[in-house]
């Protein structure tokens, strides 16, 4: 899809320059999940593990989240219901002796049911009316397994796997499931399906106008981001080993995967990731040193990033980028 | 010849105000029919009926046979109808090329593949924005976003096109480009709707011209004839008038 480039961005720069930071650019993920892979040859010790898995579950949210909120701009408010029916799928599954590499996908599966019957009465209505619907469905499946006996109830549910607590394992699962999620993302984005999704995000009704269905368009993108999501809960739940409705179902888990992507830039490939490994890396600090005051800190933090830079880290790191072409040029063409 | 498009008796309230009342024509296929009338007339209402964009309070609307009319302008998309607007509305975030590719790719099927590519690239190069495929479409002008509308349209490989006031707000010279382009898209086999405010337009594009007033269908017959017929100009200029020049 030839998506516009940004004002400015395209203006500038020789293209050695350009060529060299567009290979930068596409060696850079890969080179990540190299240095991922190899991380666990320098013994980090498990407290870094653990940091990074963390992470790498964001990342897989976040990227989800941002195909039918970034890409469609359908802003959902509600993806802990995915989060937490995955978890749960996944944990029952586990309990029953199915393999993880069976019990993660059937999380996926029915968090990507859930988004159908979340998706087909909120999907007709628009802009705040869309948000707030999906909050209502997300607090509503909150209360729901709150008194679900099947599976503790409010006390929660633990996982009985037998065996020995391998944190790579865990890790390793956690960084393919980002992988894939990313890639998922890129091909979404060049598809027919992305196209059409940046056109509603767009124009709705001009979109309409051209042949695009967009109810149909935004079940899928919703669909899929809720199974990948539902997937992020399964890997999170079985390291975790007890879940409860209080933690995977919480609002605070919609609004983190919803504000991932706009702290990184929303829309965009790599946003989500960079707004993620930020969010990872910061939230547990920030709860740390601030339990009562973090919420607040993370609205005003999306208060600024609306105001001041709506493109988030990437809208940033492109005007740094033009701002260092432009006085390369500068000081080029004095001497 | 069969009519490519019959509207029997369409109504069009909005809470209570009949915006259309009772309208039906039925048009030929490879025509250009102008559509015309004062501000407020129904016009526009009428062109998002058939574009499927609105769902008539009663009424029908045969396309091709086939009956539409469910309020689902995808759907009349498909079928082979599609609309321009009458303020240009462009994916901001997506280049000129992508804007085109939205309907090359989901408006009425391609025979291949290879057409959906090739529509897309003919038709900027056609109306005369292959210069400009990889620029985002929110820089171009208003002459260019214009026929940016009329590309995209175009692309979604439509039987039946409706221009809203396409040529509002263009130079005289991008007015004679635009008239230039519809005329091609005429002889290409295309049947075409337009609405229009400047009756010297409309007089020498359309060989079928229909008025409305007050959301019902006044008159309807050849530029000429209509240009003199009395309810339109005491339509447009009110009784005492003698001549209709422009609206």
């Amino acid at each position: 899809m030839a998506q516009a480039a940004p004002p400015g961005m395209n203006e500038v720069g020789s293209a050695h320059e350009s060529s060299r930071g567009k290979l930068f650019a596409r060696s850079l993920p890969f080179v990540s999940v190299v240095l991922l892979v190899l991380l666990p040859l320098l013994h980090p010790g498990p407290e870094i593990i653990r940091l990074l898995f963390i992470t790498l579950v964001w990342i897989t949210a976040s990227v989800a989240w941002n195909l039918i909120g970034g890409f469609g701009g359908q802003v959902s408010f509600g993806f802990a219901v995915f989060y937490g029916l995955g978890a749960y799928t996944t944990a029952l599954a586990l309990n029953h002796g199915i393999s993880s590499w069976i019990a993660f996908p059937l999380g996926g599966f029915v968090a990507s049911l859930a988004s159908l019957l979340v998706g087909l009465p909120t999907f007709r209505l628009r802009g705040p009316y869309f948000a707030i619907a999906t909050i209502g469905a997300s607090e509503a499946v909150r209360v729901i397994m709150t008194n679900v006996s099947l599976t503790g109830g409010a006390s929660g549910y633990r996982i009985m796997e037998t065996g020995a607590f391998h944190q790579l394992e865990h890790f390793y699962s956690a960084l393919a499931l980002a992988a894939v999620v990313v890639a998922a993302s890129i091909l979404v984005e060049r598809s027919k399906l992305g196209l059409a999704l940046v056109a509603i995000r767009e124009d709705e009704d001009a979109a309409s106008d051209l042949g695009v269905n967009p109810y149909r368009a935004k079940l899928m993108a919703h669909s899929l981001a809720a199974a990948l999501t539902g997937a992020a809960g399964g890997v999170y739940a079985r390291y975790a080993a007890f879940i409860h409705p209080q933690g995977v179902f919480a609002f605070s888990i919609s609004v983190a995967i919803l504000l991932m992507p706009i702290i990184g830039g929303v829309g965009t490939i790599w946003g989500p990731v960079i707004g993620a490994v930020v969010y990872g890396l910061i939230h547990e600090e920030l709860v740390a040193s601030f339990p009562q005051l973090h919420l607040l800190l993370y609205g005003s933090l999306l208060i600024l990033i609306v105001f001041f830079e709506p493109r988030g880290i990437m809208g940033l790191l492109g005007r740094w980028f033009n701002a260092m072409q432009r006085r390369r040029r500068l000081s080029g063409s004095h001497s | 010849m069969a009519p490519i498009l019959k509207v029997d008796r369409v109504t069009m309230h909005f809470a209570g105000l009949a915006a259309v009342r009772e309208v039906s024509f039925e048009l030929e296929p490879g025509r250009i029919y102008g559509l015309i009338g004062p501000n407020g007339a129904g016009k526009t209402t009428l062109l998002s009926i058939i574009a499927g964009s609105l769902r008539p309070t009663s009424g029908s609307i045969l396309f091709e046979g086939r009956a539409l009319g469910k309020g689902r302008a995808f759907e009349a998309v498909h079928a082979g109808i599609a609309r321009t607007h009458q303020i240009p509305r462009p994916f901001r975030a997506l280049s000129v090329m992508a804007n085109v590719e939205v309907g090359a790719s989901f408006g009425r099927k391609a025979k291949s593949k290879t057409q959906e590519g090739n529509d897309a690239s003919r038709i900027l190069q056609w109306v005369g924005l292959s210069h400009l495929a990889q620029t985002s479409a929110a820089n171009l002008s208003v002459g260019d976003q214009k026929r940016l509308e009329l590309a995209r349209t175009l692309a979604a490989r439509p039987n039946l096109l409706l221009c809203d006031e396409i040529c509002s707000g263009l130079t005289a010279s991008e007015t004679a480009a635009v008239l230039r382009l519809l005329r091609e898209i005429q002889q290409a086999g295309t049947t075409i709707l337009y609405v229009e405010h400047d009756l010297k337009v409309i007089m020498s594009l359309c060989d079928h011209v229909i008025v409305m007033n007050h959301g019902s269908k006044l008159v309807e017959g050849p530029p000429q004839a209509v240009q003199n017929d009395p309810a339109v100009i005491e339509a447009y200029i009110g009784k005492n008038g003698d001549q209709v020049s422009e609206a």
